[in-house]
């Protein structure tokens, strides 16, 4: 069980890495005017949403399992981004793009930060309970 | 302050001065070696005397300066005594060398420069530039040495290279004269000088005769001169001028003895400007600084680089660009530049057309600079240095020219590019996406029954029709209509059809056009059908009871007719959208909102809709006009940001009623229709190395980091944008902006508008403050402030601008006041005179002023987007508008128009008996006086004049009075056509029409709570004193 959870959420924050990385990419791209700023909201406004779920199933399932320093640890974020979504902020505004570029970019940079924060918290988790899981059948193999 | 110099300049040791000249010489005439050389042991001698009498020992002989410079610096004198003989170098003197030769002197003791330019040469002699703008700021600071010494900085470097071309440099005749004109001022000094300093013996004239023929060419002709390498000199002639003129009144009044002098100079430039005994409450309100002449255009900097565009293009806040980071944070006013691309030029000042057919047009390789006056050919005219990068780039074959024996090359009097700091390039097929559009023109009118019944259908349709033939572009000029209520309405106008067939599509949810291909004409084609459509226009609707507004689908269809071509959208809106996407709320009633966090929400758009059309209506080169028309709130906020994405403009008229307001929509509808546009275009504003735009203002939107997409543009709309250092330290001696607009004219031909324009690299604050341009500084800061409205509250706002003004003048007072104990005095360079006066008005107008009660929401946001887009002369004098008595002028009948006065704008000055006219550029506010004879009323009024004047509309009489009132206020509406001055009439005790219209507007006086000028100068001086 313990295994199952630290496996998924282990592939739920690469999801999260991942996205918040190809916005950065996309942000640098757009600074370097290899992308028209068209594109680029586009393309980042696609995925906002979906992120923002994402981060906000993470920070439930650690709520569920009662792993609350994990829980707490998420949680901010999640707040966060529902703040974002309930001001309308959320979405990478096209006309007032450069203006708030580099904010933008901060922003997805800080967030990545954290999220391979969280990410080496539960490689760690995850290898513990692999260990665990494997000493545990070990053991089990041990009491025939 | 006298301090700081030696710091700042970590002025190189005498020797490296020397070690250029020992160079130089065998490249030139004699004369030169000898003349620079002495300067150099000036500047080494004087530097370390700070206030001494510097002058007996240049004179004396070149040995005794040695003499002195060993007291400090031994080094140089051997090297300086030599060559120090004076040979005739009158050769080529000019005419002028007369004059020259005494002018020097006096500037000699000015040391502190000459170093400076010595220096950079150190390294490559010929090719670096030397810092020379940074020599001439150094006056200022250095008051113990009086003299301005630049001209003697110059010399060092020029001889080497310019002297060679001076013969050349006489064809050139404009400059020339500029430069004379700046020798009075020298001359006097000399006088002046001379007789400070009696022992200013034969010796010395030869010595000057040098410097006179090196020092003239590259006055006269900065940059053509040379070739590529010798950027240097721009900035060498510079500060001539501009020495010349700061110190002309100094010298004339300054005492002889040097120390003295250099306290004075800075004094009398201070008393000029300053407020006597400010401290006491009992200041005279009427000597302080007021525009009454309206905007001053700098002339500084177009007389150092006369091949600069006019600044009726281009302004910069400061002319003087600062040579650090350091040094730029400590200028507490923005750094940037006002821009308008298209200004109106008057007759024979048009920016002239070149054809590069053959060619192809001629840009720098690595930056893409286009070809402009300060490029340089070197490689007898095989190459040209891009005077931006300073990259070398060849000269294409059909573009070669030989260079005469000044580098200059022959053709230059028929290549206006390279003579002209604005020209237009004829653009080829490269710069085009896609073949160059016609003029689109296409209107979405709200036909609901508020509409109808303000008649603005019936001006709206009419004023169209008359324009048909101004209409820019014939024959290929296309036109389209649509009108809406709770449902859009098409009209189909094939050129085949005799009357328009009327086509409704009410399904708001999913919007589709009929016919997408007939909706939009071509204008001479469908003539008559357009026609008969716009007669019958206003009859149709007549009976419309609808109070619906589907402003959201009809905006999208719109958008979607008209999204193959672009073009200009011009949208006549009379209530608030209530259908559909975009559908907006009543808000903005609450007065609970202003004060809190939540009040700046009021002035952005509700709907995220709003920005996401804006946003593809400039993906679509689209452009839209907003005219609001409703007596209630319509959140202005949120339909305005569609015209300021889209490179638009926002008209409104509040409760508009064609009786009343039907002139003023007229106009300005025929002047939106008429005036020349620029479409589908593009901006980038290119700078030198070292700089960088960081921001941009006004209404357009940014397609990446440096290019804005202006749909449409003409020739009332500025862009202001904001410059940064990216280096800590700027090594040119020169800054370069170049600004190209790459536009679709109406004739369908693609062309490139490109403004050149140059700046000194200055390494001293003061003469940035010497060198600032109060309007773009206003301007700018109009910007930033009504930005900052959109983000914090009102208040924030207004604090944030004051801070600024008092940071500013802080800085200033800092550079003087420890000196010279200023106490209790108010200091502010002269350039900024009008700045606290301005920010006051800044504060006091419409977007910025009070808080709920003392403008309505719609009002603010309207004023705010208009603001932001407008030029600079036409800001300040919304800021401080004219004022004028007319009862006297009209009575006297030899009276001339010019002889009109602005009046301070005070309450103080309204006469009970008399007439006069309040004027901000965008309406006029007649107010009659209580004991006004009333024969000028019955004059003027005819009839009406016992009525109320709200309702009287002016109109001309057959009244001798009338006639000369009415062609009065018609010359004042010509010399700016941008907006109608519609005329408000309003008689003294009038409320509170009265302060609606005038009394809040006065914006000297105290208002509600505001201050009065007096107020805000003396709270604005007590926070410069503080801590101080």
């Amino acid at each position: 069980m313990e295994l199952l959870l630290w496996a998924l959420s282990f592939f739920i924050d690469l999801a999260l890495m991942a996205s918040t990385f190809y916005q950065l990419v996309i942000l640098t791209d757009l600074e370097a005017d290899y992308i028209n700023i068209y594109d680029t909201a586009s393309r980042i406004n696609r995925i906002v949403i979906p992120e923002f779920i994402v981060q906000g199933v993470l920070c439930a399932v650690f709520l569920i399992t009662w792993h609350w320093f994990m829980f707490l640890m998420t949680v901010p974020l999640a707040c966060y981004h529902v703040m974002l979504f309930l001001k309308r902020q959320h979405l990478f505004d096209v006309t007032e793009a450069f203006r708030f570029l580099s904010a933008e970019k901060k922003f997805r940079m800080i967030k990545l930060g954290f999220y391979l924060a969280v990410f080496a918290i539960i490689t760690f988790r995850l290898a513990l309970s692999v260990f665990n899981f494997l000493s545990d059948a070990e053991d089990a193999v041990h009491l025939f | 302050m006298g301090t700081e110099n030696p710091g700042r300049q970590q002025f190189p040791p005498a020797r490296p001065v020397a070690t250029p000249f020992s160079v130089a010489p065998p490249q030139n005439m004699m004369p030169f070696s000898s003349s620079g050389p002495v300067v150099g042991s000036e500047a080494s001698g004087f530097r370390p005397i700070p206030p001494g009498a510097p002058q007996p020992m240049v004179p004396s002989s070149t040995h005794v300066v040695g003499s002195q410079a060993s007291g400090f610096r031994p080094s140089p004198i051997t090297r300086f005594s030599d060559p120090s003989v004076p040979s005739p170098p009158t050769a080529n003197v000019p005419p002028i060398a007369g004059q020259f030769q005494r002018f020097p002197a006096p500037h000699f003791p000015s040391t502190v420069q000459a170093p400076l330019s010595h220096a950079p040469p150190i390294g490559q002699p010929l090719a670096q530039p030397p810092a020379p703008p940074v020599s001439f700021r150094p006056r200022p600071q250095i008051p113990p040495v009086p003299m301005g010494s630049p001209p003697q900085t110059v010399n060092p470097a020029v001889p080497s290279l310019s002297a060679p071309y001076s013969s050349s440099d006489s064809m050139y005749q404009a400059p020339r004269p500029n430069f004379q004109s700046s020798f009075p001022g020298y001359v006097r000094m000399q006088s002046n000088a001379d007789s400070q300093a009696p022992p200013i013996p034969p010796p010395f004239p030869t010595h000057q005769g040098g410097y006179a023929s090196s020092a003239p060419p590259p006055s006269s002709y900065p940059y053509l001169a040379q070739p590529g390498g010798y950027v240097p000199h721009p900035p060498v002639a510079a500060p001539l001028g501009m020495q010349s003129r700061d110190q002309m009144q100094h010298f004339g009044s300054g005492p002889p003895s040097g120390s003295i002098q250099g306290l004075m100079e800075d004094f009398s430039s201070l008393s000029i400007a300053s407020v006597p005994g400010s401290i006491d409450p009992g200041i005279d309100s009427k000597s302080l600084p007021r525009p009454l002449e309206g905007d001053v255009e700098p002339k500084l900097l177009a007389e150092m680089y006369p091949m600069n565009c006019d600044p009726r293009y281009l302004r910069l806040t400061t002319s003087a660009i600062p040579s650090s980071q350091s040094l730029s944070s400590r200028w507490h006013l923005p750094l940037g530049a006002i821009i308008c691309p298209l200004a109106e030029a008057p007759d024979g000042e048009e920016v002239p057309v070149v054809n590069f057919t053959s060619t192809g047009i001629i840009r720098c390789r690595r930056c893409r600079t286009y070809v402009n006056p300060f490029v340089t050919f070197t490689d007898s005219g095989r190459k040209w240095r891009c005077n931006i990068c300073s990259l070398l780039n060849d000269v294409p074959g059909e573009y070669f020219a030989h260079l005469d024996a000044s580098g200059i090359r022959i053709d230059l009097d028929q290549r206006p590019e390279l003579t002209k700091g604005s020209v237009e390039f004829v653009a080829p097929t490269e710069y085009m996406m896609r073949p160059p559009m016609p003029p689109v023109y296409f209107f979405l009118i709200d036909v609901s029954i508020s509409a109808v019944r303000s008649g603005m259908i019936e001006i709206v349709a009419q004023t169209i029709r008359s324009c048909l033939d101004e209409l820019p572009g014939f024959p290929r000029t296309q036109i389209g209509f649509a009108t809406f209520d709770s449902a859009i309405h098409f009209y189909n106008m094939k050129s085949s059809l005799t009357q328009p067939q009327m086509m409704v599509v009410s399904d708001l949810d999913d919007i589709f056009v009929p016919l997408p291909d007939d909706l939009l004409v071509n204008l001479s084609e469908s003539r008559s059908v357009v026609e008969a459509f716009l007669d019958s226009l206003p009859s149709m609707f007549n009976d419309n009871a609808n109070v619906e507004s589907a402003f959201g689908p009809a905006l999208k269809a719109a958008f979607m007719v008209m999204n193959q071509l672009g073009g200009k959208l011009l949208i006549f809106q009379n209530t608030l959208p209530s259908l559909g996407v975009g559908r907006l709320k009543l808000r903005g009633d609450d007065l609970r909102v202003y004060g809190t966090d939540k009040e700046n929400m009021l002035r952005l758009p509700e709907d995220p809709f709003y920005k996401q059309m804006a946003a593809e209506l400039t993906k679509y080169q689209i452009s839209v006009n907003v005219y609001a028309l409703s007596d209630k709130y319509t959140d202005i906020a949120s339909l305005g940001t569609l015209a300021k994405y889209t490179g638009g403009q926002v008209y409104y008229y509040p409760s508009f009623q064609s009786a009343i307001h039907g002139e003023k929509l007229r106009n300005e509808l025929t002047r939106d229709l008429t005036r020349e546009t620029a479409w589908e275009a593009v901006m980038r504003i290119r700078c030198g190395k070292g700089v960088r735009f960081s921001s941009y203002h006004g209404n357009f939107m940014l397609r990446s980091t440096d290019l804005m997409a202006l749909p449409a543009v003409d020739c009332d709309k500025a862009y202001a944008a904001q410059l940064s250092l990216e280096d800590t330290l700027l090594t040119t001696p020169t800054v370069y902006f170049q600004v190209a607009l790459l536009y679709t004219a109406s004739c369908g031909e693609r062309r490139i508008r490109v403004h050149t324009a140059a700046a000194p690299v200055v390494a001293d604050l003061g003469e940035m403050y010497r060198q600032a341009d109060c309007g773009a500084i206003v301007s700018l800061f109009s910007r930033l402030a009504i930005e900052k409205t959109l983000s914090h509250k009102l208040e924030d706002a207004r604090n944030s601008l004051q801070l600024r003004i008092v940071k500013a003048l802080k800085e200033y007072r800092n550079l003087y006041a420890v000196q010279h104990r200023l106490g209790g005095r108010m200091i502010y360079p002269e350039s900024l005179k009008f700045l606290p006066l301005y920010g006051l008005a800044l504060c006091r107008s419409k977007p910025l002023r009070g808080g709920y009660a003392d403008a309505s929401l719609d009002e603010r946001c309207s004023a705010g987007y208009t603001m932001v887009a407008l030029p600079v002369k036409k800001l300040l004098k919304l800021l401080y508008p004219s004022f004028i008595r007319l009862d006297e002028y009209l009575l006297k009948a030899s009276a001339q128009v010019d002889d009109l006065k602005r009046l301070p704008l005070a309450a103080e000055n309204l006469d009970a008996r008399g007439l006069y006219l309040y004027d901000d550029g965008f309406r006029f506010v007649i107010w009659f006086g209580r004991a006004l004879s009333p024969d000028i009323a019955m004059n003027l009024l005819g009839a009406d004049f016992a009525a109320e004047l709200l309702k009287v509309n002016l109109k001309e009489r057959d009244k001798e009075m009338s006639r000369k009132l009415m062609s009065t206020l018609e010359k004042f509406r010509e010399s700016d056509r941008s907006y109608y001055q519609q005329c408000h009439l309003v008689r003294q005790g009038e409320q509170p029409i009265e302060g609606f219209l005038l009394l809040s507007n006065l914006v000297e006086d105290q208002m509600g709570g505001s201050n009065g000028y007096v107020d805000w100068l003396l709270q604005i001086h007590r926070q410069v004193q503080q801590n101080a």
